[in-house]
């Protein structure tokens, strides 16, 4: 018999032994009754374990299941979305730059043709013009005239699908609210995983990597250390690094 | 140092590398080769005798301060101007970048003025220097 069981029940076996020898009825029940319900204490407080255990391997479940979903269908979903939504807005950037680049010979066109006539034009108004200058004037007023509605109108054209192009922001942030509610709800289970894990120690931080991966652009509202405000700023660090 | 000098924009985004070709084309430098990340644009330095090099921070695969590491390891490279334009704003990785031997540093959103004149003072600098 281990020394544990003999502290915990060797005066009680004695006392039993000792009130059956002497014939004391009232004592043995007694002493009897005391040792049963000790035993019915200890097998509770197993059975409460069991229960709780199962609780939360049933919650566990729960959680598990739900994340498995998540990990294998909501997650790459978002990924693909959030795919697309770089897809969109680098067509919708690289379309808005083909417009302005398109705009941008048209506008010059324009301009250096009336710088050519300007000069004539001039002259005309000051009452200083030959008639062979003024014919002149005339012809290349409405060749400026026609080449400058055209392109103007071309330009104005191109303006507008620029504004139509912009439309992406409506599509990519419809998705990326999608991608919010997906990553909120990760969080939730994930947040349930761990309190149900009762994983104490938090996971090793992975700063330097990041430090040197980069962060990405400051977002307003999520804290990642001192950053600096603006060109000016960073300006004013680095004349105070001697640069 | 010239408006023949031949630049190298390293930019994950096509729409940012995009950007800064026509910034740097309007501001009179039209020799202008783009690379996506730090693996692409290390060869491409090592044998394209590039006179200035423009990178992001934040890239797959070799990201910007890596590239501008390896950059200053190159005994060939060791000299080469390079200015970094990236979103990344925290003021440690300013210094790391400094302390890496960056010669000059761009937050984006940029403006083509700040870009005119960050280039400007570097390459003043290289000219005082020489």
């Amino acid at each position: 018999m281990s020394s544990t069981l003999q502290q915990e029940y060797g005066s009680i076996v004695a006392t039993l032994s000792d009130a059956l020898a002497a014939g004391d009825d009232a004592l043995f029940l007694a002493e009897l009754d005391g040792l049963v319900r000790r035993r019915e204490i200890q097998l509770f407080g197993e059975l409460r374990k069991l229960t709780i255990d199962l609780q939360t391997a049933l919650d566990r479940f729960r959680v598990d299941s739900r994340l498995v979903d998540l990990a294998e269908k909501e997650v790459p979903n978002a990924k693909h979305r959030l795919d697309h939504v770089l897809k969109l807005t680098d067509e919708a950037a690289h379309r808005t730059m083909d417009l302005v680049e398109r705009c941008g010979p048209l506008a010059e066109r324009t301009a250096q043709q009336a710088g050519g006539i300007v000069e004539s034009w001039r002259r005309f108004r000051r009452r200083e013009i030959q008639i062979d200058e003024f014919q002149r004037l005339v012809l290349r007023m409405d060749g400026f005239l026609d080449t400058a509605r055209n392109d103007m109108e071309a330009v104005r054209g191109n303006l507008a699908e620029v504004m139509l192009a912009q439309g992406y922001q409506d599509l990519s942030g419809q998705i990326i609210r999608g991608v919010m509610n997906l990553v909120g709800e990760l969080e939730v289970a994930l947040v349930e995983l761990v309190r149900l894990s009762k994983t104490g120690a938090a996971a090793p931080k992975r700063h330097s990597d990041d430090q040197q991966r980069g962060f990405g652009p400051i977002i307003p509202g999520i804290d990642n250390g001192p950053a600096v405000s603006g060109q000016q700023d960073v300006d004013s660090l680095l004349a105070g690094l001697g640069m | 140092m010239s408006k023949d000098m031949k630049f190298l924009v390293v930019d994950d985004f096509s729409t940012m590398r995009r950007i800064i070709k026509n910034l740097l084309i309007d501001l009179g430098y039209p020799n202008v080769a783009e690379a996506d990340d730090g693996s692409t644009a290390l060869p491409m330095l090592q044998s394209g005798q590039f006179d200035f090099l423009i990178t992001d921070w934040n890239m797959p695969g070799i990201p910007g301060l890596e590239l501008l590491k390896a950059v200053r390891a190159d005994a060939r490279l060791a000299k080469l101007p390079v200015l970094m334009l990236t979103a990344e704003a925290k003021r440690e990785q300013i210094i790391e970048a400094a302390q890496a031997g960056v010669n000059g540093y761009v937050i984006k959103p940029f403006t083509a003025a700040t870009l005119k004149e960050k280039i400007d003072k570097i390459l003043e600098a290289r000219t005082n220097a020489a």
